[in-house]
């Protein structure tokens, strides 16, 4: 067994899907940034709104104002630089802060894909996708055309975790048993050509998306790994991917998963690629080819593949967190995040907080467009942490307006997957005397 | 490479699907062009030729107290002013398209009028009614002081700075008019346009429709009406807040009568009931009743009309003066906003819901 390990970690294959990895990485984060800021989202999301929703133990990560644009600015260099695999090792970093920051910034637009972005960066910083086919082979005049088999394996484990997960999530009697959110979801895309108005509306059509989803996501892992299967389930992938694309507003994930998806292929295919891209840029390609670059062998470093190990087991293990928590796990949302729930509900809620001023014995009213965009009024109505912080902001906004002996109550109304409205927030309870904690949210009043 | 390029073209003929943006018609197995039609042709419409008309007949009296500056006059038009106030209240939640880029509603009815912003301008005589900070210095509130609010009026438009005074209330009016044609003409101009917008998009017509009345009911008529009034949002009540402030002082009716009328706004819109007659047309209230929504054995539709009903008839328990109400038994107010509260969630959860309205506009993976 050991020995194995062992030979495992010192058996070695060519570098090439890692340089197309590498290209296609940092070229689709320059594009989403790129896109994120065209479209005004920044302003919309990181400087309007005068209250963040912060993570729970990141309350320390501070919004910088119109500073914000140094680091998307810092983002999208090192995306480039990524790219072209000039300075890697402080490019890679970079972007995982960078990013990681950013996102930290707001949980409202927390989305499964950009924290794939954030772990994926963070593996990415241990692995050498410089090792051919980059810049940095020409400053140090030195490459490495084979790398340990672990580097590119590791990729490819961290797709297979996000495919399962997702896939697992995806048994659920909401899902499979009732089609749902899809029933709720396909039929409001009747303005689609062709399908809309046809499959969309079609019952079977909802069951065999569920369906179809979960099983593949659940195979598709596998189906890529074996050879005989491999080009046909990238076509599967592309399919997907792109078909949610046109169903869903889900921005540049299908692409990310579609180009991250090319590892599984071969280095003989990998190598192709590479070609085409010398071609493209052949002139300065020609030049460089005089250049004699010193091939050299690339050894794993033991450090790293603990810090990988551990990794790994924090990735399998975060994911299955809700199971310490009772109920269901789309209605109180505890251990939802981090754990490639994707697609699963249709939850809207309407939640308005009322402040009751002990000391004149009298209660008001909270307006949320006070103090919420329209967005985060949204996203805090059907989340209970979301519920806490902001009443806990609520209660700190009227204290210091001079309402000393507050008590802050949540009347919230919430509806998951086309069930009728429910109260979801014990009504009773004073949530400033609630404090946020891994604990079980028992002011979440149960599903009926 | 030849696999290469099949996975491209392929991506690239499944990408081209996306686009769809030709104007066919298109739906759920509902039709939304025929909800749309009886919208616009049935309420929308008649609603705004009914309210020029008013608005009209405003002028033409107040260019007759200009012309004769009495008592008698000023009656006439305290009368048409609430004519054309009632009126208004079937079209306050269509602030759409052009009524929402000139910001209609809040030029029409932002309340409490401020006084001391209208003294100002009439005696200064220049003011840009298209400043926000104006908002509260024309419309109907802003009528309701200048002929109802003003102590010994009469006097004032006979005194010495009467011409200016008198000056102001052509203005208002005028403003009025003419922002209200320019609204009406766009509902006429592009009606065509209007109810062929059937896809499911955040700009479509029929989720700008929903999404305004939706924000109507919960702000225009909830909070504005009964809600801030009675402190729902300070703590401690605002009497001088209620709608038609210095009419309802003489009349003591006022606020009431203009709440129900509201309501009767309401109902149509949401039964899809004409405006001009009680026919019924298609509507939301059908269109729920399409997608077989559902609420404890009875259908959304009722359950939502019955709350609404339920509300409408704890307004109508209120003291008629709710000025009174507010000052004597305030507890009474703040029963009948829970009541009209009540439908919010089934209008902005609910409802939402089954339509499955798409008001995102950024990205989503569904969590």
């Amino acid at each position: 067994m050991i020995l194995s390990v062992k030979k495992y970690i010192n058996a070695y294959t060519d570098s090439s899907p890692l340089v197309i990895f590498r290209i296609g990485f940092g070229l689709m984060m320059l594009f989403s940034i790129v896109r994120f800021w065209s479209k005004g989202w920044i302003e919309k999301i990181y400087i309007e709104p005068s209250f963040h929703f912060t993570y729970y133990g990141f309350e320390w990560v501070k919004p910088l104002g119109d500073k914000i644009y140094i680091l998307f600015i810092l983002c999208a260099i090192s995306s480039a630089l990524i790219a072209i695999g000039l300075k890697y090792k402080l490019a890679i970093i970079t972007f995982f802060l960078s990013f990681t920051y950013i996102e930290l910034l707001e949980k409202t637009i927390y989305l499964n894909h950009y924290y794939f972005i954030c772990v994926l960066s963070f593996l990415l910083i241990f692995l050498p996708l410089n090792s051919s086919f980059s810049i940095d082979n020409l400053i140090n005049n030195k490459k490495s055309n084979s790398v340990p088999r672990w580097t590119i394996d590791s990729i490819k484990l961290m797709l297979g975790i996000v495919y399962i997960y997702a896939g697992l999530a995806k048994i659920n009697s909401d899902w499979l048993l009732q089609a749902l959110p899809l029933k709720i979801w396909l039929p409001s895309k009747y303005d689609l050509p062709i399908i809309g108005e046809t499959l969309m509306q079609e019952n079977w059509v909802h069951f065999a998306m569920s369906w179809g989803g979960m099983l593949y996501d659940l195979l598709i892992p596998f189906l890529l790994l074996y050879k005989r299967t491999r080009t046909f389930a990238f076509l599967l992938v592309v399919f997907f991917h792109v078909f949610t694309r046109v169903l869903f507003p889900i921005g540049v994930f299908p692409y990310i998963m579609i180009i991250s998806a090319l590892i599984f292929f071969d280095a003989k295919f990998h190598k192709k690629i590479i070609n085409i891209l010398k071609k493209i840029i052949n002139p300065i390609s020609k030049r460089l080819s005089q250049i004699n670059i010193q091939n050299v062998k690339f050894y794993s470093n033991k450090k790293i593949i603990w810090v990988l190990a551990i990794f790994f087991i924090l990735q399998l293990t975060i994911p299955l967190r809700h199971l310490s928590y009772n109920g269901n796990i789309m209605w109180h949302e505890q251990g939802y995040r981090f754990s490639w729930r994707v697609m699963l509900m249709e939850k809207i809620g309407y939640t308005t907080f009322k402040i009751l001023d002990n000391d004149k014995n009298q209660f008001f009213y909270v307006q949320n467009e006070e103090f919420l965009t329209s967005y985060q009024e949204k996203q805090m109505s059907f989340q209970p942490d979301f519920i806490l912080e902001y009443a806990h902001f609520l209660g700190k906004h009227f204290k210091s307006k001079g309402f000393e002996n507050i008590e802050v109550f949540a009347e919230s109304y919430v509806s998951l997957n086309g069930r009728r409205s429910q109260m979801y927030i014990d009504p009773e309870i004073n949530l400033l005397n609630i404090k946020d904690s891994f604990k079980n949210k028992y002011w979440i009043l149960p599903l009926k | 490479m030849k696999k290469i390029f099949t996975v491209l073209s392929i991506s690239i003929i499944i990408t081209g699907c996306g686009g769809g943006d030709n104007n066919d018609i298109y739906s759920d197995g509902f039709d939304r062009n025929a909800l749309l039609i009886n919208i616009t042709d049935n309420i929308i419409i008649p609603a705004y030729n009914n309210f020029s008309s008013k608005t009209t007949e405003l002028e033409n009296t107040i260019d007759q107290f200009i012309a004769e500056t009495n008592q008698n006059n000023l009656d006439l038009v305290q009368t048409k002013w609430l004519d054309a106030y009632m009126a208004w209240q079937h079209i306050e939640m269509f602030d759409i398209n052009m009524a929402e880029e000139i910001n209609f509603r809040k030029k029409m009815n932002s309340y409490p009028a401020n006084g001391s912003r209208i003294e100002l301008n009439v005696l200064s005589e220049s003011y840009d009614f298209n400043d926000p900070n104006h908002y509260a210095a024309q419309g109907f509130p802003s009528l309701d002081y200048m002929i109802n609010g003003l102590q010994n009026g009469i006097t004032i438009y006979n005194g010495a700075d009467g011409g200016k005074y008198l000056a102001y209330l052509k203005a208002l009016i005028s403003t009025i008019n003419f922002n209200t044609n320019e609204v009406k003409n766009e509902w006429i101009s592009n009606r065509d346009n209007f109810i062929s917008s059937t896809e499911n998009t955040a700009t479509s017509s029929l989720n700008k429709l929903t999404n305004d009345f939706i924000f109507y009911y919960e702000k225009g008529f909830r909070a504005n009406k009964i809600g801030i009034p009675a402190g729902v949002f300070s703590g401690s009540k605002l009497p001088q807040n209620i709608e038609a402030y210095y009419h309802n002082l003489s009349n003591n009716n006022t606020s009431k009568n203009l709440a129900l009328e509201a309501f009767t706004a309401i109902n149509k819109f949401f039964s899809g009931v004409h405006f001009n007659n009680s026919t019924e047309g298609s509507s939301l209230k059908e269109y729920l009743n399409y997608l077989n929504a559902t609420d404890d054995g009875d259908t959304l539709s009722n359950v939502i009309i019955a709350t609404i009903n339920t509300a409408e008839a704890a307004i109508n328990d209120l003291d008629d003066d709710l000025m009174n109400q507010i000052n004597t038994d305030n507890y009474q107010l703040l029963v009948t906003y829970d009541k009209i509260q009540a439908a919010v969630p089934l209008l902005k959860v609910d409802m939402i819901g089954h339509l499955s309205i798409d008001i995102d506009y950024i990205d989503a993976d569904g969590d």
